[in-house]
């Protein structure tokens, strides 16, 4: 074997190890391309199936926002309506408190009026009740002499009882003794004046006389209101002087079982008489009675 | 023909087997790399030659 040929077979040798070690390391660390194409591949057909999902979601989404827009305009325009509504009411509400407060103002002033009438009417009442005290002190000065008076009265009737008493006795002492004066008197022919029974008249006529003295309610002059003048707070009655009546006197007018007033009469005339009222419970009306004294 | 080869008998006898052996390494690891790249081609693409 020559030189040459082992030199190449050397070269031969190291040359093909060196290309095999190379195309060993190159295939070893080359890619996997298939399997990459495959990857890619099936990230298409993923993304292809997310896209037509997503487009299915945006049209579903798309048609639900349509909906809910359909609903929106739907309740948009209600709330308009209701809104004009609200605005009719807000002014007729309006309209109401302009007119409940012009009520208010009439009837603070309705109120005012009211109070200030109020206090003159407390004040009327504060004069009323002092005259009610000068008039009650009135009346129990006259019960006081109307005491003393039915007293004096009874010691008076005592005193006629006595003096009655003394006259009967008196009217027996003398029926006896004309008793015995006709007894004288037969022997000589003349008759005896007739006797009178004294004792059996005497309670009977006496009764008599006490009733038929005049009650106090009898002597009571009656009338009627023949005109009313309410602003003087003036009335007429229908009797005068020819009937009785003086100035100062006072009538009671009545109406049935009501007292309506007193008249306290300041002019007399012949047939008519004109006073004014006092204590008023009532307005008086032509055609009450007028009465000096109550007879309920 | 080399000429140190001997022919006895009808066999062809190699003149020295160090340079015999060499080129058998080297035989041996182009059949190997051969074998590498088509089994790789084969694992990866399905087929050896053919483009898939």
């Amino acid at each position: 074997m020559s030189t040459l040929t082992k030199i190449l077979i050397v070269l031969l040798t190291v040359s093909s190890l060196f290309l095999c070690g190379i195309v060993v390391t190159y295939v070893a660390n080359a890619d996997d391309y298939k399997q990459k194409y495959d990857d890619q591949r099936d990230d298409i057909r993923a993304s292809k199936d997310k896209a037509k999902k997503l487009t299915k979601q945006i049209k579903e989404k798309s048609e639900e926002m349509d909906r809910s827009k359909k609903k929106l305009n739907s309740s948009v325009s209600s709330l308009k309506t209701e809104v004009r509504t609200l605005k009719g009411k807000i002014q007729d509400l309006e309209s109401e408190k302009a007119a409940l407060s012009e009520k208010v103002n009439s009837w603070a002033s309705i109120t005012k009026d009211f109070y200030e009438t109020n206090d003159k009417q407390g004040q009327l009442l504060k004069n009323t009740l002092g005259e009610l005290d000068v008039l009650q002190a009135k009346q129990i000065k006259q019960k006081k002499e109307l005491d003393e008076t039915t007293s004096i009265l009874r010691e008076r009737m005592a005193i006629i009882e006595t003096l009655e008493s003394e006259n009967d006795r008196l009217l027996e002492e003398r029926s006896e003794l004309q008793n015995r004066l006709g007894k004288g008197l037969l022997p000589f022919g003349k008759e005896p004046a007739r006797a009178t029974a004294v004792t059996p008249r005497r309670g009977p006529s006496r009764r008599t006389a006490t009733r038929e003295a005049p009650a106090t309610r009898d002597i009571a002059l009656h009338g009627l209101v023949t005109a009313v003048d309410l602003r003087n707070s003036m009335a007429s009655v229908s009797i005068g002087s020819a009937d009785g009546v003086k100035s100062g006197m006072k009538f009671h007018i009545t109406r049935r079982d009501d007292f309506i007033c007193d008249i306290l009469i300041i002019d007399v005339d012949s047939e008519e008489s004109v006073g004014i009222l006092e204590l008023i419970q009532q307005n008086p009306r032509i055609g009450d009675n007028a009465s000096t004294n109550l007879n309920f | 023909m080399s000429p140190e080869s001997q022919i006895r008998g009808g066999k062809v006898i190699a003149g020295n087997n160090i340079y015999t052996g060499i080129i058998g390494i080297a035989l041996f690891s182009v059949l190997a790399t051969l074998t590498f790249v088509a089994v790789k081609c084969y694992f990866q693409y399905g087929t050896i030659f053919s483009v898939p």
